[in-house]
C-alpha cells in the first residue's frame, strides 16, 4: 500500500531548475515568477531545485529572478542528465522536504522527468498547463490544462496527494526582471547519489533538431553563411524562440553543420510562406530564394550592398548580421 | 535529511566549504595582532572582491597585512602578483600563499580562493579543497552587508 502523504505538513512552492538549455531555462524563470504569486497566496516560499555540477551561476540567476530558496545538489555524478538518477534524487529530496507544489517546464526534460516523479511520489501530474491558480476556498492548486485534443480546458486539482505537480509550457507566464540586489538562502541537502548502473552514458551532445514546423510557421528566421561561425548562428534559435518562429538555413549553413538538414530552405529543401521572414547573412542565391518567395514580408540583412537578396526584400539592412541580431536579442530580452 | 544552509547573493558569492556565501570572515578583523581573513560583500555595480587579512606562516610568524587587496605591512617580503580576474600572493620562497580569481557569468560573479593559511598559533585556518576552500576555527561564514569595523 502506498503511503498517503500528510497534506497538512507540506509547504513551499518548488520549481525544477531546467537550466541545461537556455531557451528551456526561460520557463524556469517564468515559473519562479508565477511561483511567487502562488507562494504569496499560500504564505510560503518559492524554491528552485538545481541539480548538476557547476550549478552555482544558475542558482544565482534564479535568486535574481525571485527565488527565495535554492535547493542545490552540486555533484559530478549529476553533471550529465540521466532520467533515472535524477528521478531518484529529486524524489528523495521531495519526500524529505515535502513541498506543497512542484512545477516544471513542459520541455524535453520536464516531459520526461515529471511523469516519472509523479509515479515515484504517488501523486498527480497535470501536463502542459496554461494556467495555475490557488483556489481561495480549498487552498488547492487549480491546474488548467487542455483536454480532449485541445477542444476544451480542464481545471484539475490534486486534493489528497503531495506535492501537487504540474508542467507548464514556455511563454505562458512572464518572468520578473533580474535584480542583483537580492539575497536568498541556499540549502545543500546531504544525499547519497547512486547513479543508475543499468545505463552507462557514453557521450552526450546538443542536438538541435526535433519537430520543426517551418512550412507552417508565421515567422521564419533564416540564416546563411554570413551568420557563422556556429556560436553566432546559434543566436538565431533564441531569436526564433523569442519571436515565436522557426529557424531555417541555407545550404552553406547546413554544410557547415550549423543547422540540421530539415531546416534547409530552398529548391532542395523546404518552401515557406511565413508572414515575416528574416533573411540574415544570406546572399540570395536562386536555389535559396526559390523556397522563400512566398513570404509576405522579407527583411534581409547582409553586409554586401549588392547581395541579390536585397532585390526581393521589403526591408534591406546593409550591415553585419551577427552584430545586428545580437543587438536585437538584447532589446527583445529586456521586453520579456 | 540533513542539509547545510547559507545565504546566496544574486550578484557575487565566494565558495567556502563547498557552499556559496556573499561574504565571510575568519578570525577577528578588529584584533590588533591575530590572524584574520575578510572576504567582504561585493555590492551590485561592483565586480572586484575585497580582501583584507593578517597572515602568518606555518610557524606562526607574521607575514603581511592585506587591506582591500593591497599589501600594507609585508614582513614576510611576499610578492604580490595581479592576475586576470584576481591576484596572487606568494611566499618569499615563491610558493603560493593566497590566490584569488573571480569568474564572471552573464549576470553575476563567483570568486574562487585557493591557499593554505595559518594563524599566529601555527594552526591551519584555511586550505584548498575540491571546488573551493575549507575553513576552520572562529568564522562568520555568511555576512550579508559590507563589514563595518567596530
Amino acid at each position: 500500500m502506498k503511503k498517503k502523504r500528510n497534506r497538512n505538513s507540506a509547504q513551499g512552492v518548488w520549481i525544477f531548475g531546467d537550466y541545461r538549455n537556455y531557451f528551456q531555462d526561460r520557463v524556469t524563470l517564468q515559473l519562479i515568477s508565477k511561483g511567487r504569486d502562488l507562494a504569496q497566496t499560500l504564505e510560503t516560499e518559492v524554491a528552485v531545485l538545481v541539480l548538476g555540477e557547476g550549478i552555482h551561476q544558475y542558482a544565482m540567476e534564479y535568486v535574481a529572478h525571485g527565488a527565495d530558496v535554492i535547493i542545490a545538489v552540486n555533484d559530478s555524478r549529476l553533471k550529465e542528465y540521466q532520467v533515472e538518477t535524477y528521478t531518484t534524487v529529486v524524489a528523495e529530496i521531495v519526500e524529505s522536504y515535502q513541498p506543497e507544489i512542484l512545477l516544471g517546464g513542459a520541455t524535453s526534460f520536464g516531459r520526461e522527468l515529471f511523469p516519472r516523479l509523479a509515479k515515484r511520489l504517488n501523486t498527480g501530474l497535470s501536463a502542459d498547463c496554461v494556467a495555475l491558480e490557488i483556489d481561495p476556498d480549498s487552498g488547492l492548486l487549480i491546474q488548467t490544462t487542455p483536454a480532449f485534443g485541445g477542444e476544451m480546458l480542464a481545471d484539475v486539482v490534486t486534493p489528497n496527494h503531495r506535492p501537487q505537480m504540474a508542467t507548464v509550457h514556455p511563454g505562458i507566464f512572464k518572468e520578473r526582471p533580474h535584480d542583483s540586489s537580492i539575497l536568498g538562502r541556499i540549502l545543500y541537502p546531504e544525499i547519497d547519489i547512486r547513479p543508475d548502473e543499468r545505463i552507462q552514458l557514453v557521450r552526450s551532445r546538443p542536438h538541435r533538431t526535433g519537430k520543426t514546423n517551418l512550412e507552417g510557421a508565421d515567422i521564419v528566421v533564416a540564416g546563411g553563411r554570413g551568420m557563422g561561425p556556429k556560436e553566432e548562428f546559434d543566436m538565431l534559435y533564441e531569436l526564433a524562440e523569442l519571436l515565436g518562429g522557426e529557424v531555417g538555413a541555407t545550404r552553406p549553413a547546413i554544410r557547415a553543420g550549423w543547422a540540421d538538414e530539415e531546416r534547409l530552405l530552398g529548391q532542395t529543401g523546404k518552401t515557406v510562406k511565413p508572414k515575416l521572414l528574416l533573411s540574415l547573412g544570406t546572399s540570395g542565391a536562386l536555389q535559396y530564394t526559390a523556397g522563400i518567395q512566398g513570404a509576405e514580408t522579407i527583411i534581409a540583412v547582409n553586409r554586401d550592398p549588392n547581395a541579390p537578396i536585397f532585390k526581393m526584400a521589403d526591408l534591406a539592412l546593409e550591415g553585419d548580421a551577427r552584430s545586428i541580431i545580437a543587438a536585437l536579442l538584447e532589446e527583445l530580452r529586456k521586453r520579456l | 535529511m540533513k542539509d547545510t544552509e547559507s545565504l546566496i547573493s544574486a550578484h557575487h558569492n565566494y565558495l567556502v566549504n563547498n557552499v556559496l556565501t556573499p561574504g565571510f570572515i575568519l578570525g577577528d578583523p578588529s584584533s590588533k595582532d591575530t590572524f584574520y581573513l575578510l572576504a567582504d560583500v561585493v555590492l551590485p555595480g561592483e565586480s572586484t572582491p575585497r580582501f583584507s587579512a593578517r597572515l602568518f606562516d606555518n610557524r606562526g610568524c607574521f607575514l603581511l597585512e592585506l587591506d582591500w587587496n593591497r599589501i600594507r605591512r609585508n614582513s614576510g617580503r611576499c610578492p604580490y602578483q595581479s592576475l586576470p580576474g584576481g591576484f596572487r600572493i606568494l611566499y618569499d620562497s615563491g610558493d603560493p600563499l593566497l590566490s584569488v580569481r573571480t569568474e564572471s557569468f552573464p549576470n553575476g560573479y563567483l570568486t574562487h580562493i585557493q591557499g593554505k593559511l595559518y594563524d599566529q598559533n601555527a594552526k591551519v585556518r584555511m586550505e584548498t579543497s575540491y571546488a573551493g576552500i575549507r575553513v576552520y576555527g572562529e568564522a562568520q561564514l555568511s555576512i550579508q552587508v559590507p563589514y563595518q569595523p567596530k
